[in-house]
């Protein structure tokens, strides 16, 4: 779900790229309180690995295909959306730079759509209902919502940059991830939390956490 | 660096380079969501229309050194090895950024 050059107006692609940089900066802000010698190591993993994830697209119905984000798997183990934003925008600039895998002026709708969009939103559905479901089904959850609504962000702005009409927009968007969701980022991030739970759960900063009230 | 954060980034990064190898044999070539929908919605099923209405609008131009993960006249290796070398890169680039944030314990106990 990369948009490329060319497909948002440069007017519209500037707006989105301020926005962005404001949240990289709110995640830069994040790393120099909460980064500690235990997450330097998650981190660069984190990062390496959800590059090469993003490289395997899985097949899906309708000749299409789709791979997961790892915003929300990200913003899990580090215990903030701003992990996962900070760690996508990363993976973005060297996937645009490097690959052409994203445009540059669009950049910023892209780390809005994968890295802000899909952390906030995965990420507090994910604490919203680990109380009830646990880390496992709420990693499911989590990261299929991140992915579903992240993508539905890609349709809106496509749509409002006149490349798409809305209502097929958001409607094949959403269908194409709510199955990429599921047997992509749904279940990749709930096996990987699951995993590490078992193995060194206190690298997992979310399942630690103590509950602040809102 | 402790013996046990060395450890924690040999095994991502085994896993990482695992998956970049796999993936250009395992990965579909087909479109992805989006891409599907600029050939149905702006190309009218047609990719190559698709690609040369967005082409015409594209202002930036930009030429990659890897277009799509490969390597000029290298196929399949190309894909490894350019999935390789971003893959590292973002080893690299993540030590870097959060080795630079992270806060010193040191000088803020002085």
């Amino acid at each position: 779900m990369h948009i490329g050059d060319g497909q948002i107006p440069l007017e519209q692609a500037v707006i989105y790229w301020i926005v962005a940089l404001f949240f990289i900066w709110l995640s830069l802000r994040w790393a120099r309180k909460e980064m500690d010698e235990a997450k330097v190591p998650i981190f660069a993993a984190l990062a390496a690995g959800i590059f090469a994830i993003q490289a395997m697209n899985i097949p899906i119905p309708w000749g299409t295909s789709g791979h997961m984000l790892g915003s929300v798997l990200a913003a899990i183990i580090l215990g903030s959306p701003f992990a996962g934003i900070l760690i996508l925008a990363l993976v973005l600039i060297v996937q645009g730079f490097l690959f052409g895998d994203g445009g540059i002026s669009v950049m910023g709708a892209n780390i809005l759509d994968m890295g802000v969009i899909a952390s906030f939103t995965g990420y507090y559905t994910f604490r919203m209902i680990k109380g009830s479901l646990g880390m496992g089904k709420a990693s499911f959850i989590g990261g299929w919502v991140g992915i579903f609504i992240g993508a539905e962000a890609v349709a809106i702005q496509l749509a409002i940059a006149g490349t798409f009409p809305l209502i097929p927009a958001m409607t094949w968007m959403g269908i194409y991830h709510a199955v990429i969701g599921v047997i992509g980022e749904g279940l990749i991030t709930s096996i990987v939390v699951t995993s590490v739970m078992k193995t060194r759960p206190d690298l997992v900063a979310s399942s630690s956490k103590v509950e602040v009230p809102a | 660096m402790t013996p046990e954060n060395i450890k924690i980034i040999l095994a991502g990064a085994a896993i990482a380079i695992l998956i970049s190898i796999l993936a250009p044999f395992l990965a579909s070539s087909n479109p992805d969501g989006l891409d599907k929908n600029l050939i149905t919605l702006v190309g009218g099923g047609s990719e190559e229309k698709a690609e040369e209405i967005i082409g015409e609008k594209d202002q930036v131009g930009y030429e990659p050194p890897f277009p799509d993960y490969s390597i000029e006249g290298m196929d399949k290796a190309g894909e490894v090895l350019s999935i390789l070398i971003g893959t590292f890169i973002l080893l690299v680039l993540g030590l870097g950024v959060s080795s630079i944030l992270k806060k010193k314990k040191e000088s803020r106990q002085a």
